[in-house]
C-alpha cells in the first residue's frame, strides 16, 4: 500500500494488546451474571463513580420471529408495554376493564370490516367509529396517562425509551441509584401483568410513525425494497415496523398471543450498569421477578432462505435524489466468514482512509456517501452484507454501481495491507475500551451478545477471532459470496415529473 | 452538594429483608421513601496556559483514554450573506485539507490507524474542534490536534472537494418533507438575517480559499480558544503537553463583528407548501428569548411541562397519546445569542392535521389562562431535579459544560443553583411565561403536505400563503 507511516504499526500493536488485555480482565471483573430459576438472566456491571444506573433488558423476538397478516407486532407489542398494569395507568382496574373488553370487541370488527375494502359495509364502520369514539371517552375516566414515564420522570430517570429490530426487542431507562426497587417494580409488573390498554389509538400512533419514519424516507424505502427483494423466503424480508395493512388490522388478541409465546423470563436478558452492587441488588431482582412463569421454548422458525440463483434488480421511484444498495447473502455467527465480513466492511468504508471512501469520495468524488453492513437486516439467521451509496450530481446509479462492483472484484485478486488490516484491529480494540465510557453503551452491548449469542463473553472473544483475520481469508470470501447471482441491487430512482 | 429527593418512593437497598411478604401486585407509590442521594458533581480545574489558552481540566482515570474539546466564538452568523456556507466550509477544510506540516489524507490515515479522532465543526455561533485517543498516543495526537487548530493548510482541491460534497447535500435537502418545513420556517422567520443565510450553489462558488484563510484567522486566537480535557492523565501531564502543543501561537486581537438585533415579523401567517407526502409536515413558531433572560428556569419548567421530550408533556399527551395524530410533536421556547426561538414541530396526520393545529392553539391558550394543577408541576420539578445528575454522567462532558457556560455568559454557579432555582418555580410562574414568550397570534406555520388529504382548508386557521418550494429547491441549486 502506497501509505508513509508503517513504523507505527509495530509500536502501536504491541502497546495496543497490552493495554486491551487489561481493560477485558477489567471488564470481567465487574461482570456479575445471576439466573434466575425461571431462566431470567441478569448481567451486573459495577461502575460507581456517579449515582445512576443503566438498564437495558430485551427479548430475543422482533420482526423475524412474525408471519404474513401481523408484521409490525412485535414492534406495536413495544409500545403496548408502556400501557400499564392494572395498578399502574389506572385508578380503578375493575371498573376500566369491562369497557376495554367491549372496545376491543368493537375495535377487532371494525379492523376486519374495513379489510374487505370497497366490499366494506360503510354504515357499520360508521356505527363501529362511534362506538369505539365513545368506548373512549368511557374509559378515558379510569386511565391515568402514561403513568409509568410519570413515575420514572419524577423520580429523575432519563432515556425511558425501546427499541424493536428485526432479532429482538429492548426496553431501557435510567435512574438515580437509589430508585433500584422502583426499577424493579415496575420492570415486573410491565412483564408479568401488562394491560394493553388504548391499543387501537396505539394502533393509529404507529400509523403516523410508519409514514413518519418510513413512508417520508426515501432511504428507509429503498431498504424496504431491497430486503423484500433479496429474501423470498425467510421473514427477514419483514419490515420492523409492518406493512401498512398489517398494521391497520392487526387486534389486541393477536398482540396477546405474539406475547404470550415470546415474552417469557427463559427468553430474556437483563443488563444493569453503574451505581449498583450486586450483592444487595440480587435479592431485589429476585424478590419481583423471582414469580415471572417461565414459559415454553419460543417457537423455532423453520424456514430457510433458499440458494439465490441469480441477480434481482429492484427500482423505487420517488420524489428524491437517487441513492443504491447491493447486497449479497452469507452467513452469520458464530461462522468465521461472518468476523471476516466484519473486517472486510471496515476496511471498505469505515473512515476517510477506508478503501471506498478515498477512491470514490476524495478522489473520484462519484458519490456523496458510501456506507457498509456487514450483518442486515439483523445476526441471528443468515443475513446480507451490504453496501449502500448516494451518488453525486451528476453522476449516476449505473457508474456507482459499476465503481462499488469493480472494487469488490479488486477484493478477490488484490490482497488488502497490512496496515489497512492492522487499522481494523486497532478500532475494534480501541472501540472495546469506548464502549466502557457509557452504562447505557455497555449495556446494551452485553445484553446483545448474552441474547443472541448466548454469552456475553463473545464480546471479548471477538477481537481474538478478527486478530486472526488475513488478506487471503479476505480473498477467498470476496471470491465465494462476491458472485453476481448472490446478489441484490436496490435503486432509488428519481421520478422524472 | 446536591440533595435529590422525591414525592415517589422506593428505598434501595436497607428494604431487602422486609420485602418478604407476597409480593403481590403493588403501585410504586406504596414503596417507601428512598434514601436521598448526595452527590457532589465534580468540578474541572482551570488554568491559563502561557499564551492565554484557557484550560478545564479533569482527571478521569478509569479507561486508558484522553478527550478534547475546544470552544470558541465563531460560526455562520458571521458569514456575509454573498458568501453563505463560508464557516461550515472553513470548519470541515480544517480538518479535511490537513497543515502545514501533514496532508489531510496523511492526518486520515495516521489518525485512523491510532483509532484516534480529530474534528472540527463551525457551527452557528461556535467553532468546535475536537479529539478523542487511547492514553498511550495522546501526545502526537495532541500535537495533530493543535496544528489542525493553529496551521490549517486550506489546500485548494480540498476547498473544492468540500464545496462538491456541500452541493450535493443542497440537491438533497429537500428529500424529506420534515426537512423541507424546517428549511421554510427559518427562511419566513430569518431569511436574510445572518441567522438565517442559506448557503446555495451560488454562494459556495463565490466562496475562496482566501475567504477561508481569513475566516479562520478572525476566530481562531489562543485569547479566544478554551479548551477542555479531560482523561488518564494528571493536571501537570495535561498542561505540559499543551504548553508544547500550542507553543509559538500569537494572539490575533479583531473583535467579533456586532450583529444586527432581530426583529419579531412573524404575523400569524399559514405558510403552505404543497408536496405529494404521506403526512403534514409543520412547523410553528416565533422568536424566542436571548440567553441569560432571568425567566430561563421558568422557562425550563413551562417547556418540560409544554412540549417536552416524555410522555407527560401536554404535547404528547393530547396530540399523541389520546388521539393517535402523530409519532411526536416536542416544542417550546428556548434561549439563544440574540432572540432564540419559539418554536413546535411535528409530522401530523394528514387527514386531522387542520384539527391538530387548532388543538396546538388552543392548549397553549390553556397553558396561558389557566394554572396548572399542583400536581403536574411537582413531577415537572422533580424530573428536571432529580434528574440533574445526569447531567454528570458522563466526565468528558463537564469541562465542556463548563466553557460553554462561561462562553454564553452564565455565572459561575450556574449548575450549583440549578436545582434550587427550579424548586422555586411556582405555578404562577408558568402561567406569566406562557403568556410572556408565546403569542397565538403572532405565531407562524408552515405545513408541507399535501392540502386535499386535510380534514379541512387550511384556512379555517387563519390568512394562508402559499410557496413554491420546487422553485426555491430549484433556485438553489443553480450557481448563477
Amino acid at each position: 500500500m502506497k501509505h508513509s507511516f508503517a513504523i507505527f504499526s509495530w509500536v502501536a500493536a504491541l502497546l495496543l494488546v497490552a493495554s486491551v488485555i487489561a481493560t477485558g480482565q477489567n471488564l470481567e471483573e465487574k461482570v456479575t451474571v445471576h439466573t434466575l430459576k425461571n431462566g431470567l438472566t441478569v448481567i451486573f456491571v459495577e461502575r460507581h463513580g456517579v449515582p445512576t444506573f443503566s438498564t437495558i433488558y430485551g427479548f430475543k423476538v422482533g420482526a423475524v420471529d412474525e408471519v404474513p397478516g401481523i408484521t409490525g407486532v412485535a414492534h406495536l407489542f413495544e409500545h403496548m408495554a408502556f400501557k400499564g398494569t392494572p395498578k399502574i395507568g389506572t385508578s380503578d382496574f375493575e371498573k376500566e376493564r369491562p369497557i376495554m373488553e367491549q372496545s376491543n370487541t368493537v375495535g377487532k370488527e371494525l379492523s376486519l370490516e374495513l379489510l374487505k375494502g370497497d366490499r366494506a359495509d360503510r354504515a357499520k364502520i360508521t356505527k363501529n367509529r362511534e362506538d369505539l369514539a365513545r368506548l373512549d371517552r368511557e374509559q378515558k375516566a379510569y386511565v391515568v396517562k402514561d403513568e409509568i414515564d410519570k413515575i420514572y420522570s419524577a423520580a429523575g430517570g432519563v432515556g425511558l425509551n425501546a427499541s424493536t429490530g428485526s432479532d429482538m426487542t429492548q426496553y431501557y431507562i435510567s435512574l438515580p441509584s437509589n430508585r433500584f426497587e422502583l426499577f424493579c417494580l415496575v420492570e415486573s409488573e410491565r412483564m408479568k401483568n401488562a394491560v394493553l390498554r388504548e391499543f387501537y389509538t396505539e394502533r393509529s400512533v404507529v400509523q403516523e410513525e410508519r409514514k413518519q419514519t418510513t413512508e417520508a424516507v426515501p432511504s428507509r424505502m429503498l431498504g424496504e425494497a431491497f430486503l423484500a427483494a433479496a429474501f423470498i423466503a425467510h421473514p427477514y424480508n419483514h419490515p420492523v415496523v409492518g406493512w401498512a395493512s398489517d398494521i391497520n388490522s392487526v387486534t389486541l388478541e393477536e398482540a396477546q398471543a405474539f406475547k404470550k409465546k415470546y415474552y417469557t423470563p427463559n427468553n430474556c436478558v437483563m443488563t444493569i450498569v453503574g451505581d449498583i452492587f450486586p450483592a444487595s441488588a440480587i435479592p431485589l431482582v429476585e424478590k419481583y421477578f423471582g414469580d415471572y412463569p417461565a414459559g415454553s421454548e419460543p417457537p423455532v422458525l423453520r424456514t430457510v432462505e433458499p440458494k439465490q440463483l441469480g441477480e434481482r434488480r429492484v427500482r423505487y421511484e420517488a420524489d428524491a435524489e437517487p441513492q443504491l444498495m447491493i447486497g449479497f447473502h452469507k452467513p452469520t455467527f458464530p461462522s468465521r466468514d461472518d468476523a471476516i465480513f466484519t473486517v472486510i466492511s471496515n476496511i471498505l468504508t469505515s473512515g476517510r482512509s477506508s478503501i471506498l471512501y478515498s477512491d470514490l469520495v476524495k478522489e473520484k468524488q462519484l458519490v456523496a456517501s458510501v456506507n457498509a453492513s456487514s450483518s442486515m437486516p439483523g445476526s441471528r439467521f443468515p443475513n446480507l452484507f451490504t453496501l449502500m451509496a448516494s451518488p453525486r450530481y451528476p453522476h449516476t446509479n449505473e457508474e456507482v454501481e459499476q465503481a462499488l462492483l469493480a472494487h469488490l472484484e479488486q477484493l478477490k485478486t488484490v490482497p488488502v495491507s497490512d496496515s489497512a488490516l492492522q487499522k481494523v484491529k486497532n478500532a475494534l480494540e480501541a472501540s472495546e475500551i469506548r464502549v466502557m465510557r457509557s452504562n447505557m453503551g455497555l449495556a446494551r452491548t452485553l445484553t446483545r451478545y448474552q441474547l443472541l449469542y448466548g454469552d456475553w463473553k463473545y464480546y471479548l472473544k471477538l477481537k481474538e477471532t478478527v486478530n486472526g483475520v488475513t488478506a487471503q481469508d479476505i480473498m477467498t470470501c470476496a471470491k465465494q459470496y462476491f458472485s453476481p447471482e448472490n446478489r441484490t441491487t436496490a435503486y432509488l430512482v428519481k421520478k422524472s415529473k | 452538594m446536591i440533595t435529590f429527593q422525591s414525592i415517589f418512593a422506593a428505598l434501595g437497598i436497607c428494604l431487602v429483608l422486609t420485602g418478604s411478604m407476597a409480593n403481590a401486585q403493588k403501585h410504586p407509590r406504596e414503596l417507601t421513601q428512598p434514601t436521598p442521594l448526595s452527590f457532589t458533581p465534580p468540578k474541572p480545574v482551570e488554568f491559563t496556559l502561557n499564551n492565554g489558552i484557557r484550560v478545564y481540566f479533569l482527571e478521569d482515570r478509569e479507561l486508558p483514554l484522553v478527550s478534547i474539546s475546544a470552544i470558541l466564538p465563531g460560526g455562520s452568523i458571521y458569514e456575509k450573506p454573498a458568501n453563505a456556507g463560508l464557516a461550515s466550509l472553513t470548519g470541515s477544510v480544517m480538518r479535511t485539507g490537513g497543515t502545514q506540516s501533514i496532508s489531510g489524507d496523511d492526518l486520515d490515515r495516521e489518525l485512523e490507524f491510532l483509532a484516534a479522532t480529530v474534528e472540527a465543526t463551525m457551527g452557528e455561533e461556535y467553532a468546535n474542534v475536537t479529539a478523542s485517543c487511547l492514553k498511550k498516543d495522546f501526545h502526537r495526537v495532541v500535537q495533530l490536534y493543535a496544528d489542525v487548530i493553529m496551521h490549517p493548510a486550506f489546500p485548494q482541491a480540498k476547498i473544492d472537494q468540500a464545496k462538491n460534497q456541500m452541493k450535493e447535500s443542497i440537491r438533497r435537502r429537500w428529500d424529506q418533507p420534515a426537512a423541507a418545513a424546517g428549511i421554510l420556517f427559518t427562511e419566513q422567520e430569518l431569511g436574510g438575517t445572518p441567522f438565517g443565510y442559506r448557503a446555495t450553489a451560488k454562494t459556495l462558488k463565490a466562496i475562496t480559499r482566501d475567504d477561508l484563510m481569513a475566516f479562520h484567522e478572525a476566530f481562531f486566537s489562543p485569547r479566544r480558544l478554551s479548551i477542555g480535557i479531560s482523561g488518564d492523565l494528571s493536571r501537570e501531564e495535561a498542561s505540559a503537553a499543551l504548553e508544547k502543543a500550542f507553543a509559538g501561537w500569537k494572539a490575533t486581537e479583531a473583535s467579533l463583528p456586532q450583529l444586527p438585533a432581530l426583529q419579531e415579523r412573524s404575523d400569524g401567517t399559514i405558510y403552505y407548501a404543497y408536496r405529494d407526502a404521506p403526512q403534514a409536515s409543520v412547523v410553528i413558531g416565533h422568536l424566542g428569548i436571548r440567553r441569560n433572560n432571568p425567566d430561563e428556569d421558568r422557562l425550563e419548567v413551562m417547556n418540560d411541562i409544554f412540549g417536552g421530550r416524555g410522555f407527560t408533556a401536554r404535547l404528547m399527551k393530547e396530540i399523541r397519546s389520546n388521539r393517535g395524530l402523530t409519532y411526536g410533536i416536542y416544542g417550546g421556547v428556548f434561549a439563544g445569542t440574540d432572540r432564540g426561538f419559539f418554536r413546535i414541530a411535528s409530522q401530523l396526520k394528514a387527514d386531522r392535521c387542520v384539527e391538530a393545529l387548532a388543538l396546538v392553539k388552543q392548549m397553549i391558550g390553556d397553558l396561558q389562562n389557566t394554572p396548572v394543577p399542583e400536581e403536574e408541576l411537582t413531577v415537572s420539578k422533580e424530573s428536571l431535579i432529580n434528574g440533574f445528575v445526569f447531567q454528570f454522567e458522563s466526565r468528558e462532558r463537564i469541562p465542556q459544560m463548563y466553557i460553554q457556560n462561561r462562553l454564553d455568559g452564565y455565572p459561575d454557579d450556574h449548575f450549583d443553583t440549578y436545582i434550587s432555582k427550579i424548586k422555586n418555580v411556582t405555578a404562577r410562574d408558568v402561567q406569566e411565561v406562557a403568556r410572556k414568550y408565546m403569542d397565538t397570534g403572532k405565531m407562524i406555520i408552515v405545513v408541507v403536505g399535501d392540502e386535499k388529504k386535510f380534514d379541512k382548508p387550511l384556512s379555517s386557521l387563519g390568512r394562508v400563503q402559499a410557496i413554491d418550494y420546487k422553485k426555491i429547491a430549484e433556485s438553489d441549486k443553480s450557481e448563477d
